[in-house]
């Protein structure tokens, strides 16, 4: 087996002398066959390089439509309203035709079955009825480059380099969406917050409504909704809590979806002190009611650190009335740090409380991430202590992986604004790092993707949700990731979570963190212009620079030095970051936000990349989406060689898993989607001591819990891979 | 009937005679589902894109899983029930019968999230109407009353491991191409059981007839391969019935050779069909797998990997920090 990378699919057939075969299957089938041994017991990831050549013949070519040159084809798309020609009009013909010929001439070729797929099937544009096709990859990235880009040639080059060559990916709306006439917002991920009155209540759910049919997800904090048979106007026993505004939501986002292109998405946020929590938790039971049952609404719970503390003693928690500490304190619930105020609350006789075994909370947790794999958790303070902005977070999204400040928005009696507050929106894209790696020029690569999303923020403004509007022009907070960590190691024969894999993961993190802050200062120069609030941030103050200024950050190993300087990337010295601490001091910072790590779903199997920075699920994954069915994925690279580097996610372990996302997280201000995989032999207690290892190390948030059960043996399916693997 | 019944023991789960009843309860009670979990109405929009006569055959080969889930659950585990050599197994068998109805439960929730009443009703009328379906029935029923507990045991493995599998073809060929994913979910789950159960009464039947002699168990076996042959023969009938209009019973026959092997190795028996007659279509072949190990998107589906957890409090020494 080797790596077929340069091959174009019609000479890959050339190596196979089994064309009979290939004939006789379609290429879900081929596809499928990489799942099963071979009669001689070996894998058969040749069959999957099969299955691409045959969809492109039986399908894709089939179904593009062709046009003679390129004239004709912009000309085409534009009198049909496919492409926005306002894009277009930004560049000459000549440079549309270079651009052109400049993406094509980089062969770019899908690696993957899965990669090709996903992208015909939810990328590209199609023609309005949906059967035929009116892009190739090339053509996308070029599309994407001059919307992002916006006139300027150089920039607009520079994206499609980074783009075609897999270093950088935008995430999937903006990839979706740029240069479509008709599309939806390019910002993936949008958080809101819900205030303790019915104005706000419907609100949220208004602009859920509103988001959920322009894209991407969008995630709302219950924390300060008065808990069930709380008073309303002073009349005690009349609220009827968080799970019916639950049920709102969820029915919300199953209506709206973006154009048919990905199911509407939502999650909610509750604090672990809210009165509610245990019934919060307990609609994602298997045998709860069907009234207050929560199926694809996704839940999350913002853990605090007084609450571990309790634990540990084996105490009581006290929950509190929200309703009550509003009424006291003057702010919402949500915006007061229960570790701090805790023994007060308990104090205060004006504030009703409840209370639990805080261990009772942190087992039903578990319990409940066994059934359904939720909810998510934030450590609070663990947040909050990292946080270069002035505010307070007390939420986290969809995927876990953005954490930003917010304010409230007041309403009117008519229900217009009375003070329009920052709500939260985060436009993502994700390095490839293997690629980087290997394009040899991480500073680049940084700067033309912090650019590129910028681009995406500046070309935002979602004036159905003003507080989303506002905050992200206040703001232009965006989130560069990062993926196909566990590929990159493996490639170069590197155990995930050895000690090298750390020493590594922890320079090209710090190396990124130095390129995004220069990147976005470079941008604050230019721009003339800061982030909102920059002037009380620890980037102001220069305290957040200390950590890279008091110490040196280098190599531990000698493996890791050895592959930054193979690819010729430097690694930044104390003495740059002080420069870079006084530019920033300086002239300030165009964005509150840089970094948060999603984990990549889709954008990673067209990339050929292993998602985020976890290790892969399975060498040879099988991937269910609605959109899709299931499909077979090998991992990037994989071959005799690398197969030993590719023990699974759940052969790995929790605490492996922790131990890289905790290297990574100290260089990250947003966060990271941290999912754990447990055998099915784990119990609650195990998923329990994970979580309080992850809490330790400084995780600030766990996505999902996934649990893999092997068939009973005896009832296993004869020579199926994924059973053996 | 078995006269063992006539000493009433207590099931003392301390005392594990055979430790496979033990493995296949935890194992049971910890896949436990109900069909409410799936969220089904994603496959709403999938569902209008079949064209009519594949929503027919959809709607039949449902209502056919229907009809064989609820003889098992009725009829067929209860039967095996007086047979049971310890009393965990007949724990386990209770819990075989209840999970039974819960398939055919489900596959109500299909009907109605996706179908109309008329359409149900009609696919119902169908379903009583369709003789090789009604054959099907009659025969495994009639094994069922019989008295010989072997011989029930067969018929049980033959259908919990056999005659499913025809109608389990449809949802993964759908899913397979991108349709109707949460209702292959679903039917995965069903899976899942069914392969545990094939393999369970098939293992206690290998219990009970290696104590027999060597006459006797000539004749099982001959009368095993008989019932399989007669089996077979009607599901072929069914089959073509069912998919001859979309071309797919070639395909779907290579299917039941696969699993009426797989049955006869449940029952410590030889394969009948050649490799060759096996070859299914690795699509359907992958997705069958009962590993609960897929990665599946949380935004479209509910997946069907989750179990439940076994619970196990901390101790002090984990909160040491």
């Amino acid at each position: 087996m080797e790596r077929t990378t340069e091959l174009a699919p019609n000479e890959v057939i050339s190596r196979f002398d089994n064309g009979e075969l290939e004939n006789a299957l379609s290429y879900h089938e081929l596809n499928a066959m990489i799942n099963l041994w071979n009669a001689e017991g070996k894998m058969q990831l040749e069959k999957d390089k099969m299955a691409v050549h045959k969809y492109f013949l039986d399908h894709v070519n089939l179904n593009t439509v062709f046009f003679h040159s390129l004239r004709e084809r912009l000309d085409y798309l534009v009198e049909h309203e496919y492409y926005e020609p306002e894009i277009l009009a930004k560049y000459s013909f000549e440079f549309l035709e270079k651009i052109n010929d400049f993406a094509y001439s980089k062969k770019f070729r899908f690696e993957t079955f899965l990669g090709a797929f996903k992208f015909y099937t939810s990328y590209t544009l199609k023609t309005f009825d949906g059967t035929r096709y009116l892009e190739r990859f090339e053509d996308r990235v070029v599309m994407v480059a001059i919307a992002l880009a916006d006139g300027d040639e150089t920039f607009a080059i520079h994206l499609v380099e980074e783009m075609i060559s897999g270093r950088f990916q935008p995430a999937t709306p903006t990839f979706l969406n740029c240069g479509k006439k008709q599309r939806g917002e390019l910002v993936s991920c949008f958080l809101l917050r819900i205030e303790d009155n019915m104005e706000s209540i419907s609100r949220s759910i208004n602009s859920s409504l509103q988001l959920s049919k322009r894209g991407g997800g969008v995630a709302l904090s219950l924390s300060n909704i008065r808990e069930s048979g709380a008073p309303i106007k002073k009349i005690e026993g009349q609220s009827s809590g968080i799970i019916p505004v639950m049920k709102l939501l969820e029915d919300s986002f199953s209506y709206a979806n973006q154009l048919g292109a990905r199911q509407g998405a939502g999650a909610v946020y509750l604090n672990a002190h809210h009165p509610d929590i245990l019934k919060f938790l307990d609609t994602k039971r298997e045998n709860a009611d069907e009234k207050i049952r929560i199926k694809s609404l996704s839940i999350g719970v913002v853990v605090p650190d007084i609450t571990l503390e309790l634990a540990r003693e084996n105490e009581d928690m006290y929950l509190f009335s929200p309703y009550d500490v509003e009424n006291v304190y003057g702010i919402p619930f949500g915006d007061i740090s229960v570790t701090e105020k805790y023994q007060e609350m308990v104090d205060d006789p004006r504030i009703k409380k409840t209370k639990i075994k805080a261990r009772v909370l942190f087992e039903r947790i578990a319990e409940l991430q066994f059934e359904s794999g939720y909810p998510y958790i934030m450590y609070e303070d663990t947040v909050n202590n990292a946080n270069p902005i002035k505010g307070r977070i007390n939420m986290s999204n969809l995927c876990s992986e953005i954490l930003q400040v917010n304010t409230p928005t007041t309403y009117n009696e008519d229900l217009s604004y009375n003070v329009i507050g920052k709500d939260i929106s985060c436009n993502l894209g994700s390095l490839n790092i293997a690629k980087a790696m290997d394009g040899g020029n991480l500073a680049d690569t940084v700067e033309t993707s912090i650019r590129a999303l910028t681009a995406v923020s500046e070309m935002s403004d979602i004036q159905s949700v003003r507080s989303i509007a506002d905050g992200n022009a206040r703001t232009h907070a965006i989130g560069l990731g990062q993926m196909n960590l566990h590929g990159y190691l493996a490639r170069e024969h590197i155990h995930y979570g050895s000690e090298v894999a750390l020493d590594f993961t922890n320079i090209y993190f710090y190396t990124v963190v130095y390129h995004a802050i220069r990147a976005s200062n470079l941008l604050a120069t230019e721009k003339k212009s800061s982030f909102d609030g920059f002037e009380d941030s620890k980037y102001a103050s220069g305290e957040f620079f200390n950590k890279y200024t008091d110490q040196v950050w280098a190599p531990k190993t000698e493996k890791t030095a050895d592959l930054f300087k193979k690819a010729g990337i430097a690694i930044p010295t104390q003495d740059d970051w002080k420069k870079l601490a006084k530019l920033v001091m300086k002239n300030g910072m165009y964005n509150q936000n840089l970094q948060a790590v999603p984990p990549t779903g889709s954008i990673s199997y067209i990339n050929n990349s292993t998602s985020s920075i976890h290790p892969v699920a399975s060498k040879i994954e099988i991937r269910k989406e609605g959109k899709l069915g299931r499909v077979y994925y090998p991992a990037p690279y994989l071959s005799d060689e690398t197969n030993e580097y590719y023990e699974d996610a759940y052969e790995i372990g929790p605490d492996k898993i922790i131990d890289t996302y905790a290297e990574a997280t100290q260089h990250v201000d947003q966060g990271l989607s941290l999912t754990l995989f447990f055998k099915d032999t784990a119990t609650t207690r195990d998923v329990n001591r994970a979580q309080i290892y992850a809490w330790r190390k400084g995780i600030k948030t766990i996505y999902y819990i996934r649990i893999r059960q092997l068939a009973l043996a005896g009832t296993e399916v004869d020579a199926c891979v994924s059973c053996m693997l | 009937m078995n006269t063992k019944l006539a000493i009433t023991r207590p099931v003392n789960w301390n005392k594990i005679e055979d430790p496979i009843d033990l493995d296949v309860w935890n194992r049971l009670t910890s896949n436990f589902w109900l069909p409410e979990k799936v969220p089904l109405s994603n496959d709403i929009q999938s569902w209008e894109t079949l064209k009519r006569n594949e929503k027919l055959l959809t709607m039949r080969v449902f209502t056919g899983l229907t009809l064989l889930d609820t003889i098992q659950g009725t009829v067929g585990a209860a039967a095996l029930l007086p047979d049971a050599i310890t009393p965990h197994e007949e724990a386990v068998i209770t819990n075989i019968a209840f999970m039974e109805s819960v398939h055919a439960k489900s596959y109500s929730s299909v009907f109605s999230t996706l179908c109309s009443t008329d359409d149900i009703e009609q696919a119902f009328r169908w379903s009583e109407e369709n003789p090789y379906l009604q054959k099907k029935a009659d025969i495994v029923l009639g094994y069922y009353r019989g008295d010989d507990p072997l011989k029930r045991k067969v018929a049980s493995t033959l259908l919990e491991s056999f005659l499913f599998y025809s109608g389990f073809y449809l949802p993964m060929y759908w899913s397979s191409r991108a349709k109707l994913t949460n209702t292959a979910d679903l039917i995965r789950l069903i899976i899942r059981d069914e392969a545990i159960h094939g393999y369970y009464i098939g293992y206690k039947f290998q219990q009970s007839f290696n104590l027999e002699s060597a006459e006797r168990k000539q004749e099982i076996k001959s009368y095993a391969y008989e019932l399989l042959l007669e089996l077979y023969e009607n599901e072929v009938k069914y089959t073509a019935d069912l998919y001859d209009e979309l071309g797919l019973t070639s395909d779907v026959k290579k299917f039941l050779h696969y699993n009426a092997n797989k049955a006869l190795m449940n029952l410590g028996f030889e394969a009948l069909f050649p490799k060759d007659d096996c070859d299914v279509n690795p699509a359907i072949l992958s997705a069958l797998s009962p590993n609960a190990d897929e990665n599946h998107d949380f935004f479209s589906g509910s997946g069907s990997s989750y179990v439940m957890g076994k619970h196990e409090s901390t101790t002090d020494d984990d909160w040491d920090f």
